[in-house]
């Protein structure tokens, strides 16, 4: 017996819960230098904003204890090349697409989900209300009602399945969850980056140009995993945990906490082809304990 | 079928160069008949909390053996620990990664710069070049470094049969002097058409970068940024080019021609 890797969150079906994470895998075509793309699950491209971004000056990355602080400041190709060249690219793949977008204004969302709102490939859209690199994009991610907002508008252009992305940097992830629920949110992800600094000794100055950058990486999968919880609790729609996932360990650890997918995200970066071996590894963690269906494991943690 | 891999492969030999310079051969990987001069492996750092991999240079390629050989020399904490490991240790190679250097013309000589720990990738193309090489006097390579402990690896390159010019700092190997001061009195010397390859450190390649500009002479740059991926995908190894805008230098690098990006 093989067992079910299968996934269905809002009406959209993936073969197996293992996507990976925006910002760190580009549009995807490197990653196809290494294997076929149409292993994943899904497939979480860049964010994109309206305009091309350059993004910030280097050193924009510096490595830290189990995990890395990043600063790129939304450095992508814009909406435009997006649409005709980077989604072009991805449609040879047997795999769900799932599109971040980011923006400083509500509008911005606005005007991007309805450009791909018309791009049939676009099997959903993940709004980053999260990138604490861009100041004005943290409001969204701060103010529940601002997101209810947010997410109500885009709903009203993309008819398809939109997530929202959460930040972990605000006092109660919960209530801008339900923020999200409140104003349509078919899905949840979370968490993006934790801000953090890192500090050269010899020159006396940060070791990123923006000063401060997101920390990822399994530094920051307790605290990914403790509001994955929290929020499952709090929300009724499905959610997506993200957050210092590198082995099939991790990804159950996400779905006995309320996960119905997770995300990969920085062990790409050290392990380009984590995905493959995850998805290897999970099908014999469920043969093990004779499990049928890895939607088995969703929520299933036994609290003290 | 896959341009890029994931392999675990086994340190085959290792050798002390001195001053903490570091050879291993590594092997088996699948890919090396496909590796170019110029291109590079990121190598994980077994059993430690070091996250990022490591870029490094190939320095040869053993098609047979299915073995890359390549040179560092302990830098921080991850080179550190690198030295440590012995023959017959597993390591994680990704590769091969990066752009190559583009040959030179029939007509041209190709003047091959390394500085320090800039070698490899240098004597890797001089190789490649020799046997196509009708004349030997075709092809010049400069070798510098503070001192003669920097110049590691000098029989080998010998044994290729075209000229070497040394210069340390210190003097005590070859000119004394930055090899760039050897390399602009050949050119002044030099009739007819050539071309320059160079690798080294950020002053090497700002004052290799100048004279072919200045002199209108075609070249090619390998160029460094600290690497987290080595793939395209983070966005963490760009440099500004001079045209405007960035460049991923694992991606469409290492290898630049002179005057693209802005050192
Ligand atoms: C394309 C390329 C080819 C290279 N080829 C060689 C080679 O053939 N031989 C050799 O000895 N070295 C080579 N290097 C440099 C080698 O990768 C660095 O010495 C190494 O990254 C420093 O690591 P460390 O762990 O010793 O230092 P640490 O102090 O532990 O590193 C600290 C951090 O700084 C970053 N870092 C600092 N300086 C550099 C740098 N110059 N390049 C990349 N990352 C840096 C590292 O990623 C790391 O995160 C190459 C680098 C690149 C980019
Ligand atoms: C270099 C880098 C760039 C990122 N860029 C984006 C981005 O553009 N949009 C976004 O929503 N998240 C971005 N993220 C956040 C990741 O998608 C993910 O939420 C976060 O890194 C936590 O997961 P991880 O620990 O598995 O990396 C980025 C992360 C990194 C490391
Ligand atoms: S090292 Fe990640 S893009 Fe170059």
């Amino acid at each position: 017996m093989t067992p079910d890797l299968k996934v269905e969150i809002a009406g959209v079906k993936f073969e197996n819960p293992i996507l990976t994470a925006s910002g760190t895998c580009g549009y995807g075509e490197e990653l196809a230098d290494i294997y076929d793309l149409s292993v994943l699950g899904g497939i979480v491209t860049k964010s994109i904003t309206v305009k091309p971004r350059e993004g910030h000056p280097p050193p924009r990355t510096a490595e830290t204890s189990s995990g890395m602080l990043n600063a790129i400041g939304l450095a992508n190709v814009g909406v435009d090349k997006f649409i005709d060249e980077k989604l072009k690219f991805l449609e040879k793949y047997d795999t769900k697409v799932i599109v971040n977008v980011a923006g400083a204004r509500v509008q911005e969302y606005v005007d991007i989900c309805a450009r791909l709102a018309d791009c049939p490939r676009a099997d959903m859209v993940e709004l980053n209300f999260s990138c604490p690199n861009v100041d004005e994009g943290m409001e969204i991610a701060r103010d529940p009602l601002l997101a209810e907002k947010a997410v109500a508008s885009v709903k009203k252009v993309f008819g398809r399945p939109v997530i929202a992305k959460l930040s972990p940097n605000v006092t109660d992830v919960a209530l801008i969850a339900r923020g999200c629920e409140a104003g349509g949110a078919d899905v949840l992800s979370l968490i993006n980056t934790l801000v953090g600094m890192a500090v050269d000794i010899e020159s006396f100055r940060p070791r990123l140009t923006n000063n401060t950058g997101g920390l990822s990486g399994p530094a920051i999968k307790p605290v990914a995993l403790a509001m994955v919880n929290k929020v499952y609790k709090a929300v009724k729609i499905p959610l997506i945990g993200i957050g210092g996932i590198t082995s099939y360990q991790d990804v159950v650890e996400f779905m006995l906490c309320g996960a119905s997918a997770v995300q990969v995200g920085t062990a790409l970066f050290v392990e380009p082809d984590a995905p493959v071996k995850i998805i290897k590894d999970l099908k014999k963690f469920l043969i093990k304990r004779k499990l049928n269906k890895i939607t088995d494991l969703i929520g299933q943690l036994k609290e003290y | 079928m896959s341009k890029i891999t994931v392999e675990q492969a086994t340190i085959e030999r290792k050798k002390e160069l001195g001053n903490s310079y570091f050879a291993f051969e590594i092997s088996p990987f699948s890919k090396v008949k496909a590796i170019k001069p110029g291109q590079f492996v990121h190598i994980k750092i077994p059993h430690t909390d070091i996250y990022f991999r490591r870029a490094f240079s190939v320095y040869d390629v053993h098609p047979q053996k299915k073995a890359v050989e390549i040179i560092f020399k302990v830098f921080g904490r991850g080179t550190a620990l690198l030295s440590r490991l012995h023959p017959g240790d597993h390591l994680d190679i990704l590769g091969p990664l990066g752009n190559s250097f583009a040959f030179p013309t029939k007509k041209e000589t190709a003047l091959l710069v390394a500085g320090g720990i800039g070698m490899p990738p240098i004597y890797f193309l001089a190789k490649e070049l020799a046997p196509i090489m009708t004349n030997k006097s075709k092809a010049v390579f400069f070798y510098g470094g503070n001192s003669r402990t920097d110049l590691v690896e000098l029989a080998r390159i010998k044994r290729l049969g075209i000229r070497v010019v040394t210069a340390t700092e210190d003097g005590s190997l070859g000119f004394r002097g930055l090899i760039t001061k050897a390399l602009a009195k050949e050119i002044d010397g030099l009739s007819g058409d050539c071309r320059i390859y160079a690798c080294g450190p950020e002053g090497m390649l700002k004052a290799v970068d100048r004279l072919a500009l200045e002199k209108s002479i075609p070249g090619q740059l390998s160029l460094e940024a600290p690497m987290p991926c080595g793939i395209g995908i983070c966005l963490g190894c760009i440099l500004p080019l001079t045209a405007g805008g960035y460049t991923r230098v694992c991606r469409e690098g290492p290898v630049y021609n002179v005057g693209e990006v802005r050192l």
